[in-house]
């Protein structure tokens, strides 16, 4: 497929952040806006608000027109993640399998650069695919619906992969220097004014996903707040499970003792068991 | 939203921009704000009345007011997300308000195309009305949420495909499993392998539209089964997919239940063995035309019936038990033993030749010899046995199985504790039995069987008084056939209604035609054989039929039944009888003394007449009188008339006349003859 640069080579960003250790936020935001014209359907599909209108014909009969996402997702539906074994023929069908928010997701994906992992930090989609397991997984134990918490766990880290794009060098540096979330999500507050989350939450808001996927991002760093706390448990997890030397971190305490450690040791197992073919089915490899 | 849609054009007359300005300011329903940087610090700058409002700030306050103080959450460099220089934003925000309250407003943010100034519009997203929606949309989702999880019928409810959101209690402990064990696709693994396709199938058929329900297995943790029922419902919800529900009814003790219902149906209560039911279906699933391979072996016990009448009905049940248990542990795996009926059981094996069957026949008489001890005394069973191995004569299952029957008989004829291999010649009288019943009831049909009529003479005054019917088929191909060997053949194979209505009608209408020929000179009376299966309730009708048909009183009819027929079922022949004779119709017993009736009870029948059998009227020329002159006697005491039959000389009338019998009927006094010629005969005499 066409690689397509995340932010143009010659913009304005790159001279912007040389210059300063603060981050245009505003230059990384507008560059993705470029992208959508260079990825119509994509954005076509992104932009189709999560009315009651929509249905399964319209947006299968837009999806069609990219073959490549498309084909991801008639792969994901297919994939062992939703269990219908290959029971899935028609590109419709595949779309109500995985639900529209799951395909906005993939739309979102794909229109970002995401699916290309040679610009992403190391081990991006390993960590993504098992925050968005785990989120779905405990779902239902915060009142969510296990389909949003998998798209808001594969897109929460989409605000990571803009300020590496951006800042690749300084933000390595950054991240190897704080091994832990709360710590890096504070280091990158001091060297862009803004964290990977929060990031992520601008642009989902400003594409019309709903608060629901939104909210969770903004407050995850509020640990007395319930809305952050299925995404800190997730992330959580898939540090237990991608990170090395990783010091975990009493569920309890990221949820205010709305979950206990002895209800994580199954969900890793699960989201063990399913985090290769997600990622591979998201990536359409 | 874009960036330079604020601006009014150079074509708007200054008039209508401070009329807009003016309904912007003063209304209380639009909150605006407008936003510039000030000292390096974005402040607001301006607002309207809606503004003052909805934030509780004076005028003069919210000039001046730091935008990060009014929406606290975007924390440093943040605020830059919502004041963009070249786009608009929007964002979902709490605003802090004079009070310190905060409240959720959505903010719009339009940036004027210096770039400098924004204008904000916000608008509060927790109105009542949404509130109070949220409220009812959350009302029913708790609902719907406890009536599944109370529920006693366990429940799925996926939001995705095959993916679970949700599983109740009831589902949890039909399968042994937690929930966090079965959300997403962890339920799969509880469905039977077998039956996961079946399942998948249906929820493919469902999240595209309609209801469905199959049939599913689901594998517990202690690896035990449940079958059940699965029925599944779309459910779908707006903007986000298709999903569906499943209900789950465990049938597995229904069918249980069920099963040993059928169970029964197919088993005999006393033995457990199959029982004739399911051995017809059994052979039948077996049976392959033109081949060979499959053997019957059809038991006997022989003097089963005197077990039962000597020891009683439960030592024979016993009796029944044992030799059930010895066929089973005697036969080969794979064999089947059947409860045929009564005392016979039959034993199905296949692939096996003639001597094989035998072998195993051989097998059975030894493991069946040992002494069985009922009530106290040793018994030693013992079986006929037939056998037949299938060949390519045999047409169907039921053939297979009658051939063993009937080598089981001629096993039984030729001696008890035999072992007999159905052989050629048997198999073909018995084809050939079957095939003269179909000829005999095609002769029935086509009144092919005819009548004819031997007169009855007075022994007084030798006139005759009566004629007696008697049947009579002429085969085609084989010529005649005795009544002895057809009537037995009608009433084995349930003809013998046809065969009887047949020849009452056919005597009933001679009558009418003599009647029509001969006038006071024909026949006064015509007696007709009644066989022991003719005595039911049906008689009476079809007597009374046949004389309205044609038109006779019913003195005009005797009827024969004979002694053994009488003795059959006393009771509903005395009923029968009784019907008759208050009809008008005479009855006489046929062949009296050759049965074992009871004089007693005799007495109490409503019978006219005894016929003394040709067997002791043949005695007289030996001199031997004694049986013929006590039925006569006896018949006079009783008040009864008499008929002696086979009358065959002069001699022997003169006797019989001398011993007081009241009626004589013989081929010397007169044969039997057709209709016609009994009429002639009649017109002859009379002359």
């Amino acid at each position: 497929m066409t690689v397509t640069p995340l932010v143009p080579p010659g913009a304005a960003v790159r001279t912007t952040l040389a210059a300063a250790p603060s981050f245009d936020v505003e230059a990384v935001l507008a560059s993705i806006e470029t992208m959508a014209a260079q990825k119509p359907v994509a954005a076509q599909i992104v932009s189709l608000a999560n009315s009651d209108d929509i249905d399964a014909r319209i947006l299968a009969r837009t999806l069609a027109s990219d073959v490549a996402l498309a084909g991801r997702v008639m792969k994901l539906a297919n994939s062992a993640y939703f269990g219908m074994r290959g029971r899935v023929t028609s590109l419709q069908f595949a779309v109500t399998v995985v639900g529209f928010t799951t395909v906005r997701t993939m739309a979102t994906v794909a229109l970002t650069g995401l699916d290309d992992e040679s610009r992403l930090p190391e081990d991006f989609w390993r960590m993504s695919t098992c925050v968005a397991l785990g989120a779905a997984t405990l779902a239902p134990r915060f009142g969510e619906r296990p389909q949003d918490a998998l798209c808001l766990g594969l897109l929460a880290p989409l605000g990571v992969a803009l300020l590496h794009h951006g800042d690749a060098h300084g933000y390595a540096e950054l991240a190897a220097a704080e091994p832990t979330a709360a710590g890096r999500r504070a280091a990158e507050v001091r060297r862009y004014g803004v964290h990977a989350y929060r990031l992520t939450a601008v642009a989902l808001e400003h594409w019309g996903f709903p608060p629901s996927m939104v909210t969770p991002l903004g407050a995850v760093d509020d640990r007395s707040s319930p809305d952050g706390a299925l995404l800190r448990v997730a992330l959580e997890v898939a540090s237990r499970l991608t990170v090395e030397d990783h010091v975990p971190v009493p569920v309890e305490a990221l949820t205010a003792g709305q979950l206990r450690e002895d209800a994580v040791p199954p969900v890793l197992d699960r989201v063990r068991a399913e985090a290769d073919e997600l990622r591979l089915a998201v990536l359409g490899e | 939203m874009s960036a330079t849609t604020a601006t009014a054009g150079p074509l708007v007359p200054p008039e209508v921009v401070s009329s807009v300005f003016y309904g912007a300011a003063v209304s209380d329903t639009l909150v605006l704000l407008v936003a510039e940087v000030v000292g390096g610090t974005p402040r607001i700058t301006w607002g309207n009345e809606g503004a003052t409002q909805l934030l509780g700030y004076g005028l003069d306050d919210l000039r001046s007011l730091p935008v990060s103080s009014l929406v606290p959450s975007l924390r440093g460099a943040e605020v830059k997300l919502l004041l963009r220089r070249e786009r608009s934003a929007r964002m979902n925000l709490p605003v802090r308000t004079a009070s310190g309250a905060l409240v959720e407003v959505l903010v719009l943010c339009t940036p004027t195309p210096s770039g400098r100034m924004w204008t904000l519009r916000l608008v509060p997203v927790d109105s009542d009305s949404e509130r109070a929606l949220r409220a009812t949309a959350d009302a029913h989702e708790q609902r719907f949420t406890t009536l599944t999880e109370r529920s006693p019928v366990p429940t799925l409810l996926s939001e995705q495909g095959m993916r679970l959101a949700h599983v109740n209690d009831a589902f949890c402990s039909l399968v042994g499993l937690q929930a966090e064990q079965l959300l997403g696709t962890g339920w799969m693994a509880t469905v039977h392998p077998d039956d996961l396709d079946g399942v998948i199938e249906q929820v493919v058929a469902v999240l595209g539209g309609g209801d469905g329900e199959t049939t599913a297995r689901l594998v517990r943790t202690d690896g035990t089964e449940r079958t059940t029922v699965i029925r599944f419902s779309q459910l779908f919800t707006p903007g986000v997919g298709a999903g569906f529900v499943g209900t789950i009814e465990d049938i597995t003790d229904r069918l249980a239940f069920e099963a040993r219902l059928a169970h029964q149906a197919n088993h005999d209560p006393l033995t457990g063995l199959p029982n004739r039911t399911l051995l017809a279906e059994h052979v039948a699933e077996r049976f392959r035309p033109g081949t060979g391979g499959l053997a019957c072996l059809f038991l006997d016990l022989d003097d089963f019936k005197v077990v039962n009448d000597s020891l009683g009905h439960a030592a024979g049940d016993e009796l029944l038990v044992e030799v059930a248990a010895r066929l089973r542990a005697t036969v080969r795996p794979g064999d089947v033993v059947a409860r045929f009926g009564g005392d016979e059981f039959v034993v199905v094996c296949e692939g096996v030749d003639e001597d094989d069957a035998v072998a195993l026949a051989e097998r059975i008489g030894t493991a069946l010899a040992p002494p069985v001890r009922l009530g106290g005394v040793d018994v030693r069973p013992h079986a006929s046995v037939g056998v037949t191995v299938q060949t390519a004569e045999h047409g169907d299952a039921e053939e297979l199985i009658r051939d063993c029957d009937i080598a089981m008989y001629q096993a039984k004829a030729g001696g008890k504790g035999r072992i007999t291999v159905l052989d050629q010649q048997a198999r073909a009288q018995a084809r050939d039995k079957l095939r003269l019943v179909a000829e005999l009831r095609e002769a029935i049909e086509r009144r092919e069987i005819t009548l004819l009529y031997q007169p009855i003479f007075s022994a007084a005054d030798g006139t005759p008084v009566a004629v007696e019917s008697l049947a009579r088929w002429h085969h085609p191909l084989r010529g005649p056939i005795s009544p002895v060997v057809f009537v037995a053949l009608a009433e084995e194979s349930g003809l013998i209604g046809g065969l009887g209505l047949l020849v009452l009608d056919e005597t009933c209408r001679q009558l009418a035609q003599w009647d029509r020929l001969l006038g006071a000179g024909a026949p006064r009376r015509a007696n007709v054989n009644v066989s022991a299966l003719q005595l039911d309730e049906h008689l009476h009708g079809s007597v009374v039929a046949a004389l309205e048909r044609h038109g006779l009183h019913p003195s005009r009819l005797q009827m024969e039944i004979t002694e053994s027929a009488l003795m059959k079922d006393p009771s509903s022949a005395r009923a029968v009888l009784i019907q008759l004779r208050d009809l008008g119709v005479s009855l006489a017993i046929d062949d009296f003394g050759t049965g074992y009736s009871s004089l007693a009870y005799l007495r109490h029948l409503p019978v006219d007449c005894l016929k003394v059998d040709r067997s002791f009227v043949a005695e007289l020329a030996d001199g031997h009188t004694e049986i013929a002159s006590a039925v006569i006697a006896l018949a006079r005491s009783l008040d009864l008339s008499t008929v002696a039959e086979g009358v065959e000389t002069e001699e022997q009338a003169a006797r019989l006349a001398d011993l007081g019998a009241g009626f004589l009927q013989g081929f010397d006094l007169a044969r039997p003859m057709t209709g016609s010629r009994t009429a002639a005969w009649y017109a002859a005499h009379a002359r």
